[in-house]
């Protein structure tokens, strides 16, 4: 009853090949080679240690693994250089200590690290795909006597799908080469699964896998009253001086360092007096001027502003330190709009948003903007004006921090054509103009 | 298909009279060499400091070479390699020259004792005696302990490799497995030895070239140049033997597979210490590290520098690849030939550049070069002349005859 069953099942299986046994290295090595040569090109050899010659002797080609851990490794350096090019120079530019945005010493050490990545998984994962594996079904290990072929047995399977292949034909053509031994492999009736329970494992693992980001995702919309847990303390609190805050390391108390006396800072060397400072430092002061009442009457109902602390008199540039162009003008127009008219208006009239909104509110301490026009201001020298930017004038806050000195000439350049149009002589309209002009 | 587990009778172990008597005729070609370039130094304008340079350098590449064959000696019998032991005797016939680079050595030796800094800045008195930072390195750095440790250094080298020499030949007599456990004994000892001496020395010899400037990485890359130098020596030696009718059945297409192999890994080892090297000191962006870089990127460095990056490292990186190129007899030599050229120009490039100099290579160069490589053909014609260029009865023979790559 038994054998009838399997005898049945054998039937019904799809036969893979006949694997004959051989009792030394020298004999399936030569079984081989006569078993090519009879035209069979569906070959293979299980040997329980390499035999030098039976790969020659299957005429097995050389993988192609190597080419592809090849390739993987190219495409490594690419995309190493590609990704860190691209978040270096295009997504978050950051320039560190002076050097450029994609210099490649510093790049070289991930892009190694890419190519090692990519051609060990192309090598390790090629070499599964290229040998047909996983699989957990083979129906060479269903033959008993294979298991010698970890040990000391040598056998050739010859497989169904070869073209010559015909059961007993080929069975008496592997007994005439010295097979010890020939059977028919069959096809495992049921293939082996893979154990249910493997499958639900993973889908949980990758279920419980998503809770820690859902979690966190979660964190980031709501609101606690619990305190913020820090999954690295030591990343939220670093270990550094932070600048403007005191520390116990120096005597001083200080965690900010004065510069070593001598050194300057790159890019704070500001000796250029003239440039920085609007001051002439090669020009004599003038001399004190007599103290006179200010000529110009403030706006009226308003006192008239103290006249400040006598001033040392200070030698003002009177040029521009700068080259008088028309791209210059333009910055200064620009900055001049962003920062000046809010309070001193477009024209500089005093006449600034800001400046009509304080003075709707009607509040007591607000001390209105200087007209641009008033002749005090027209008769300061530019040093003087450029002086005014920088540090600030009475209630007028200092935007030396916030303009760069170029920056602020460019806006001592534009309050001139400022004051100059509407002061403006026939003289300085060009002839042409003048004529189209005159009734 | 017959595995070859015995050693082929026809076969021409030992060297041919009228090959060791050319090693006199090299010797005194070789004396004649150095001696001219010695004389020519006098001739030319800052003579006598381009012949140090010049005799320094090549010292360093000819000893680079039996250091970095010491290396692969010790390291067979530290690992209880089978394959190597074919090729293995050339390897030792190169180390068992150290000796003589010690006698090459005294000339250098005697230079830093008396004093001047004709060669070494530190060495100077005058120089020293205005310069804070050489003044803070004069414990190490001074004459005395100079020599004290460059005798040590020779010391534990010719002593590593005369152990290694001895057993190996009396092996060929007793044939006495003994001598194997002996080696392999002490192969841990000799090379952890041969590190920290190798490091020093490279240390001694080269950097302080440049006194101010350090790299702590500095003896790791020159034992990089060692033994890229050795396999380059021993693939290029193995060639040429065989061409001349020796070893013929004993070195196979599998030997040279190795050899390649580790000239290949040690291409790139060497690559990757000199990058490491570089990317630190480039990112860093002292000046006190990067003044070595910059002396080698002006002046017309900047095309020796490039030179070694391709030449030294990415062309025979991409060449040696290919299993066919390594199991090439011809192909392996020639990148052989290539990877000394390029190992003699790293050599230069460590020893030579200034802020002041750019590159210059004049007949005192090509003399001293010839010089010293005909002194070193016969020291090895010599050690090899009376042995066989096979450890004939080591016990692992049969299996590195019958190696295979598989």
């Amino acid at each position: 009853m038994g054998q009838h069953v399997n005898s049945q099942t054998e039937a019904e299986s799809k036969l893979v090949g006949l694997l004959a046994e051989f009792s030394t290295p020298e004999a399936v090595v030569s079984a081989a080679e006569q078993v090519r040569e009879e035209g069979y090109r569906r070959i293979d050899a299980f040997t329980p240690f390499p035999v030098h010659g039976l790969d020659e002797v299957l005429a097995i080609r050389p993988t192609i693994l190597p080419w592809l851990a090849l390739g993987a490794g190219l495409t490594g350096v690419v995309a190493a250089l590609a990704g860190q090019w691209w978040t270096n120079t295009i997504d978050y530019p950051f320039v560190v200590s002076g050097k450029p945005l994609f210099s490649l010493p510093a790049n070289i050490p991930v892009t190694f690290e890419v190519i090692i990545l990519f051609s060990a998984f192309t090598a390790f994962f090629g070499m599964l795909v290229l040998n047909g594996l996983p699989r957990l079904s083979q129906p060479i290990f269903r033959s008993e006597r294979f298991r010698r072929a970890t040990s000391d047995r040598f056998f050739l399977l010859v497989e169904a799908s070869d073209a010559r292949f015909a059961v007993e034909k080929t069975r008496s053509f592997l007994q005439t080469v010295g097979a010890v031994n020939v059977e028919e492999l069959h096809d495992d009736a049921a293939p082996a699964q893979l154990p249910k329970w493997i499958g639900w494992t993973l889908v949980t693992l990758a279920i419980v896998a998503l809770i820690p980001p859902l979690w966190i995702a979660r964190a980031r919309v709501v609101t606690s009253d619990q305190p913020r847990w820090h999954t690295f303390i030591d990343m939220d609190y670093q270990p550094k001086f932070k600048p403007q805050t005191a520390s116990a390391l120096f005597a001083d108390g200080r965690a900010d360092r004065l510069p070593v006396p001598g050194t300057v800072a790159r890019g704070q060397l500001r000796d250029d007096e003239r440039l920085y400072r609007g001051i002439d430092p090669d020009a004599e002061p003038p001399p004190p001027e007599p103290k006179k009442p200010d000529p110009k009457t403030p706006e009226a109902g308003k006192p008239a502003p103290q006249p400040a602390s006598p001033e040392p008199a200070v030698a003002w540039v009177k040029d521009f330190p700068i080259a008088i162009t028309d791209e210059a003008m333009k910055r200064g127009r620009q900055r001049y709009n962003i920062y000046c008219a809010p309070c001193h208006g477009l024209a500089g009239e005093g006449d600034g948003l800001v400046a009509k909104r304080a003075q709707e509110l009607q509040q007591g301490t607000w001390v209105p903007p200087t007209s641009l026009h008033s002749e005090a201001v027209r008769q300061q020298p530019v040093g003087q004006l450029f002086h005014a930017i920088t540090n600030g004038v009475r209630k007028m806050p200092a935007y030396g921090p916030q303009i760069s000195a170029p920056d602020r000439w460019a806006i001592v350049l534009y309050v001139r054509a400022l004051q100059r149009t509407q002061n403006a002589k026939p003289e300085d309209v060009p002839p042409e103009t003048l004529k189209a002009m005159e009734p | 298909m017959k595995d070859r587990v015995s050693l082929s009778v026809s076969e021409f172990h030992h060297l041919s009279p009228a090959a060791t008597r050319w090693a006199w005729r090299l010797a005194a070609a070789g004396a004649g060499g150095l001696l001219l370039s010695f004389g020519a130094s006098f001739v030319a304008r800052d003579g006598f400091s381009r012949f140090l340079q010049a005799y320094l350098v090549n010292f360093c590449f000819c000893l680079s070479i039996s250091l970095g064959a010491l290396f692969f000696v010790v390291l067979q019998h530290l690992t209880r390699a089978g394959w190597s032991v074919a090729v293995r005797r050339l390897a030792e016939v190169l180390a068992a020259a150290i000796p003589f680079w010690a006698v090459l050595f005294v000339p250098i030796l005697l230079l830093v004792l008396v004093g001047g800094g004709s060669l070494y800045p530190w060495n100077d008195a005058a120089h020293v005696e205005h310069d804070p930072l050489l003044q803070a390195k004069t414990p190490y750095l001074n004459a005395p302990f100079f020599a004290v440790r460059a005798v040590l250094y020779f010391a534990v080298w010719a002593l590593v490799a005369r152990f290694y020499w001895r057993h190996s030949v009396a092996q060929d007599e007793t044939g006495d497995k003994s001598h194997s456990v002996r080696m392999q004994q002490w192969a841990g000892v000799s090379i952890i030895g041969f590190a920290v001496t190798v490091t020093f020395a490279a240390f001694d010899w080269l950097m302080s070239l440049d006194p101010h400037w350090f790299s702590t990485i500095y003896g790791v890359y020159f034992f990089g140049g060692c033994v890229v130098g050795a396999f380059a020596a021993l693939a290029v030696i193995a060639v040429v033997l065989q061409k001349a009718g020796y070893l013929q059945d004993s070195i196979t297409a599998d030997h040279y597979h190795d050899l390649g192999k580790f000239l290949f890994g040690f291409v790139f080892f060497w690559g990757y210490i000199a990058f490491s090297q570089y990317m630190l000191i480039w990112y860093a962006n002292l000046p006190e590290e990067t003044g070595w870089y910059l002396a080698r990127q002006s002046n017309g460095w900047t095309v020796v520098s490039l030179l070694l990056l391709f030449g030294h490292f990415l062309v025979p990186f991409c060449g040696l690849m290919s299993r066919r190129a390594k199991r090439n007899k011809a192909v392996l030599a020639a990148w052989g030939g290539w990877l000394l050229v390029m190992h003699w120009i790293d050599l230069y490039w460590l020893a030579t550049p200034t802020p002041a100099n750019g590159p210059s290579f004049g007949i005192i160069d090509v003399l001293c070069l010839v010089g010293m490589l005909s002194l070193y053909a016969a020291v090895l014609l010599r050690i090899a002349a009376d042995r066989g260029l096979l450890p004939q009865r080591d016990p692992w023979l049969a299996e590195s005859l019958a190696f295979r790559n598989a």
